[in-house]
C-alpha cells in the first residue's frame, strides 16, 4: 500500500501563480529560435500600434463624451459605448479566428479546483489587446465625462466599470461556447463559414447607405429613432442610459438600467460558468470514429478515377486535390465569393460605377479576382497535406507528376470559377462579346501556366502546414501573399498591355498573334520549371516535410 | 549470406554540429524480419528516413536490393513499402479513397488498386465505417490503415517507424499477422521499435545503434553469445537470475550501458 504523503491542496493563488510563471517561460523559450525573435519584434510593433490607437481613442472618446455633455446631448452617449462594445467582442473573434484552444483541456490534468479553473480562465483569457483598448477607451469617457460634470464622475465610473465587467463576461463566455463548437470539425466548418458570411456582409454596408441616402430625411429619421430604441435593451444603451439618467438629475431612471446592465453581467456569468463546468466535469468531443455495427452488404470500393492519356498518379493527385476541397469548407466558400462581389458592385453600382460604365471589363476583371483567390491553394500546394507529404517523397512518382496533378485540379477549379464568373457576368451585366471572351481566354491562358509555375516554387521554398477545414491563420507565408500580388501584378499588367495593343491593331491576324504568342510562352515556360522540379524537391525534401509535418 | 537486401556503407547523418548518424553499416539479408532498436534520439528514424530517400545522407552509401538508393530512387520506391513517423496520411480522404490513392502512386491499375483497397480494408478490419475520413480514424486505425498503404503494392521490403506504438493488443495481432504473412512470402521487413517484447517475439536478426553508431547487428542468438561471452555474471547484473536465458531486454540494456536504477530510491514515493 502506498504510504500517505500526499502534498498538501494546492491554492487558487498559487495555481494561478504557476500559470502566470508558465506562460512566462514558454515566451522566454520562445526567444530562443530567430523566428521567436523576430515574433516578440512584430508583437512590440504592433502593441505600440495598439498603444497608440487606444491613447487615440481615448483621447477622441473623451472629447466626444465632453462634447455631448455640454450640448446636452447625454442620451447620446450611447453612440460612443457602441463602438467599444462591438470592439471588445468582434475584435478577439476576428484576430484569434478559428483555431482549436487546447490549454484549457492541458489544465485539467491537474488536481484544479472548479474555482481556480475558472478564476484562471477568467484572468487569463482577459489580458488580451482587446480588453487594454478598449479599457482605455472607457477610461478617456469616464475622464471626458468627468470634466464636462465633476458630480456626476463617481457614478459613471460605477457605470463604466460594470460595463467593462460585463464586457470581459461576456468575451470570455462567447469564447467559451465556440471553443465548444469548434471541438468537432463539422460545426468547426459550420461556424467558420457563417464567420466568413458575417464578415462578407460588411460588403453590403456600402450599398445600404447608397439605398438610404436617397430617402428623405424625416424617413431617415424614423429608422435612427428605430436603431435608437432597438438598441437601448442592450449593455451599451443601458450603461448610457444609466449615465444619462443621472446627468439629467433623475438618480431614479438610472437605476432600472443600471440593475438591467448588472443582470446582463450575471447573466453571462451564469452561461460562462455553465459551459466552464461542462469542461471541468470532464465532457469529451472526441471526434475518433467509434465502433458500430458494421453495414450488411458492404460495397466494394469503387476504382479511382480516369482521365485518358493522363498518367496514373497525377490522375491520382488530381482526384484526391478535388476530393479534399470538396470537404473544405472554406476552400468552397471562395467559390462562391466572385459571384457574390459581382452581385454586390451590381447593386451597389447601379449606373454610375465603373463595371455599369464598361460592362465589358467584368468577364475579365472577375477572372483576375478569381486567381488571386487561388493563392492558399496554388503559392502552398502542400500546405493541407500536412505529414502526408512524406508520402510523396516515399513513393516512385516523379515529384512532377504530383505537382502536375496539383495544378491540374486547380486549373480545374479556377476554369469552373471563371465559368461561373462567366454566367454571373451574363445574368447581372450582359453577355461578354465574342472578342472579350477570347481575349479573356488568352490572358488566362497566358497567366495561369506562369503563376501555377510561381505558386511551384513558393510552395516548395515557403511550405505553411494549413488546416483543410479551419477558417482563419491559415494563410500562406507573409513572403508568399507578398511574392504571389507582385507576379501576378506584373502578369496583370503585361496581360492589359497584350489586349490594349491587340486593339490598336485592326488587322486581326496580328491580334490573334498578339494574344496567343504570350500564351504558348507562358507554357513554355510553366513547361522549363516542371522539367527542373524534381531536383528542386529532392533537395529541399527535409524543409518540406519538417515544416508540414509539424503542429504549431 | 545472400546478397543483401538492405546494405549501407559508413552511412553518416549530421545536423549542424549533431551527428545523428555516424559510419553505419547495416547488412539486413532476404527474408529476414530485422529489429532496429536504440535509445530515444540513438539516430533509428534518422537512419530509416535515410533508407527510404526522405532524408539525405551527409556521406555514405546505401544499397536497397542490390540498386543504390542515390540513383536508382525511383526504382528503389517502387519495390520498398514505407510506414514513416507520422505515418503520412492524408486525414481527409475516407479509408478506401486513401488507399486507391496509394496505389494508383505506385503505379497499379484502377481495377487492381480498387481490387487490393477491399481485400486490405476487409483483412485489417477497417470496413466498419466505410464514409469516415481517416482524420477522424482512433489512432490504432491509422497505424493499420498506414501498414495496408505500405503494403498495397506488395513490396519486397517494408520499413516501419514504431508500428505497434499506440495500437492496442487486438490492431497489434493484426499487424503482426500481416507481417509474418509477408515474411512468409520472402520479404524483408526492416523495423524500429520501442517494445522489445515484440521485437523478440518477431524479429529473427537485430540491430542496436546508440548515439548514432552501430553497436551491435546480428541474429538474436548471435546477439546473446556476444553478451554474454563478455561476461559471466552478466544476467545478474541486467537484472537476470543465473543461468537464466537472456532477454532482449537484458541484451539491449547491456549493449548500450543502460541499467536498472534498483539502487535510487525517490524519497517521497517511499
Amino acid at each position: 500500500m502506498i504510504p500517505d504523503r500526499q502534498t498538501p491542496a494546492p491554492q487558487a493563488r498559487q495555481q494561478l501563480a504557476v500559470v502566470a510563471g508558465l506562460r512566462w517561460r514558454v515566451f522566454v523559450n520562445s526567444l530562443r529560435t530567430f523566428r521567436g525573435r523576430l515574433e516578440l519584434a512584430s508583437r512590440i510593433f504592433v502593441s505600440l500600434a495598439f498603444l497608440a490607437g487606444g491613447i487615440g481613442g481615448a483621447i477622441g472618446l473623451g472629447g466626444a463624451a465632453w462634447f455631448l455633455i455640454l450640448q446636452g446631448n447625454e442620451e447620446w452617449l450611447g453612440a460612443l459605448l457602441w463602438p467599444v462594445f462591438l470592439f471588445w467582442q468582434l475584435f478577439p473573434l476576428m484576430a484569434t479566428a478559428f483555431t482549436q484552444n487546447v490549454e484549457s483541456s492541458n489544465l485539467l490534468r491537474f488536481p484544479l479546483s472548479y474555482r481556480s479553473y475558472f478564476l484562471i480562465r477568467l484572468a487569463y483569457g482577459s489580458l488580451d489587446p482587446a480588453t487594454a483598448v478598449a479599457s482605455l477607451w472607457l477610461l478617456g469617457i469616464d475622464i471626458g465625462i468627468g470634466v464636462a460634470r465633476p458630480s456626476v464622475l463617481p457614478w459613471a465610473t460605477i457605470v463604466l466599470l460594470t460595463f467593462a465587467l460585463v464586457n470581459i463576461v461576456l468575451a470570455r463566455m462567447l469564447f467559451a461556447w465556440l471553443e465548444r463548437w469548434l471541438a468537432q470539425r463539422r460545426t468547426r466548418e459550420i461556424l467558420g463559414i457563417l464567420f466568413f458570411l458575417f464578415i462578407l456582409s460588411f460588403q453590403l454596408i456600402g450599398p445600404l447607405i447608397a439605398v438610404y441616402e436617397h430617402r428623405s430625411i424625416p424617413e431617415t429619421r424614423i429608422l435612427g429613432q428605430k436603431v435608437s430604441n432597438a438598441q437601448r435593451p442592450l449593455p451599451p444603451g443601458l450603461a448610457a442610459a444609466a449615465i444619462a439618467g443621472i446627468i439629467q438629475g433623475q438618480p431614479g431612471t438610472s437605476v432600472v438600467p443600471f440593475v438591467l446592465l448588472v443582470s446582463y453581467g450575471i447573466a453571462f456569468l451564469w452561461l460562462l460558468n455553465f459551459r466552464l463546468r461542462a469542461e471541468y466535469c470532464g465532457e469529451s468531443f472526441s471526434e475518433s470514429a467509434g465502433r458500430k455495427a458494421p453495414p450488411s452488404g458492404l460495397p466494394a470500393p469503387r476504382p479511382g478515377w480516369n482521365l485518358p492519356g493522363v498518367p496514373g498518379p497525377v490522375v491520382a493527385v488530381f482526384e484526391k486535390e478535388l476530393r479534399y476541397l470538396s470537404r473544405s469548407g472554406p476552400m468552397l466558400f471562395t467559390l462562391i465569393v466572385p459571384l457574390f462581389m459581382l452581385a454586390v458592385f451590381r447593386s451597389s453600382d447601379k449606373n454610375e460605377g465603373l463595371l455599369a460604365r464598361v460592362p465589358e471589363l467584368t468577364f475579365p476583371l472577375g477572372a483576375a479576382y478569381s486567381l488571386l483567390l487561388l493563392t492558399n491553394l496554388s503559392y502552398n500546394n502542400f500546405g493541407a497535406d500536412g505529414s502526408g507529404t512524406q508520402f510523396f517523397f516515399a513513393s516512385p512518382a516523379r515529384f512532377r507528376q504530383i505537382v502536375m496533378g496539383k495544378n491540374l485540379a486547380h486549373a480545374a477549379v479556377f476554369a469552373l470559377e471563371a465559368g461561373l464568373v462567366w454566367l454571373g457576368t451574363c445574368l447581372l451585366y450582359r453577355l461578354p462579346s465574342l472578342g472579350v471572351t477570347m481575349a479573356t481566354l488568352a490572358g488566362i491562358l497566358f497567366v495561369l501556366p506562369i503563376d501555377l509555375a510561381a505558386g511551384n516554387l513558393f510552395s516548395i521554398y515557403s511550405p505553411t502546414r494549413v488546416e483543410a477545414g479551419v477558417f482563419g491563420r491559415q494563410r500562406a507565408s507573409l513572403t508568399t501573399v507578398l511574392a504571389s500580388f507582385g507576379i501576378r501584378g506584373t502578369l496583370f499588367v503585361a496581360g492589359a498591355l497584350m489586349l490594349w495593343l491587340s486593339r490598336t491593331y485592326e488587322n486581326s491576324w496580328v491580334e490573334l498573334l498578339i494574344l496567343w504568342l504570350p500564351a504558348a510562352f507562358a507554357f513554355a515556360v510553366y513547361a522549363f520549371a516542371l522539367d527542373r522540379v524534381d531536383g528542386i524537391a529532392l533537395g529541399h525534401r527535409e524543409n518540406l516535410i519538417s515544416n508540414l509535418g509539424r503542429r504549431e | 549470406m545472400d546478397s543483401p537486401t538492405i546494405c549501407t556503407e559508413n552511412l553518416t547523418r549530421r545536423f549542424g554540429d549533431l551527428v545523428a548518424v555516424e559510419d553505419v553499416n547495416l547488412r539486413v539479408a532476404p527474408g529476414q524480419f530485422f529489429g532496429f532498436l536504440g535509445p530515444n534520439g540513438a539516430g533509428k528514424s534518422t537512419t530509416i528516413k535515410m533508407l527510404t530517400g526522405l532524408l539525405a545522407p551527409t556521406s555514405g552509401r546505401i544499397q536497397i536490393l542490390g540498386l543504390d538508393l542515390v540513383t536508382n530512387m525511383v526504382e528503389v520506391k517502387r519495390q520498398i513499402g514505407v510506414v514513416p513517423e507520422g505515418m503520412a496520411l492524408f486525414g481527409r480522404l475516407t479509408g478506401s479513397e486513401y488507399l486507391n490513392f496509394v496505389g494508383r502512386m505506385y503505379g497499379l491499375d484502377r481495377e487492381t488498386a480498387a481490387k487490393r483497397t477491399a481485400e486490405l480494408l476487409a483483412f485489417m478490419q477497417l470496413t466498419d465505417q466505410p464514409k469516415a475520413l481517416v482524420t477522424d480514424y482512433s489512432h490504432g486505425m491509422q497505424k493499420k490503415l498506414a501498414l495496408a498503404a505500405a503494403v498495397i503494392h506488395g513490396p519486397k521490403v517494408l520499413f516501419l517507424d514504431e508500428p505497434f506504438e499506440g495500437v492496442d493488443a487486438i490492431a497489434a495481432g493484426t499487424l503482426k499477422a500481416m507481417l509474418q504473412r509477408m515474411i512468409g512470402r520472402g520479404a524483408t521487413v526492416f523495423l524500429t521499435s520501442h517494445v522489445l517484447e515484440i521485437v523478440e517475439r518477431l524479429c529473427t536478426h537485430v540491430g542496436i545503434i546508440h548515439r548514432g553508431r552501430l553497436v551491435a547487428q546480428g541474429s538474436v542468438e548471435e546477439l546473446r553469445a556476444g553478451v554474454e561471452a563478455r561476461a559471466a555474471d552478466l544476467p545478474m547484473a541486467a537484472g537476470g537470475r543465473a543461468g537464466e536465458k537472456l532477454t532482449l531486454e537484458q541484451i539491449f540494456l547491456l549493449t548500450v550501458g543502460g541499467s536498472r536504477s534498483d539502487g535510487q530510491e525517490l524519497s517521497w514515493l517511499g
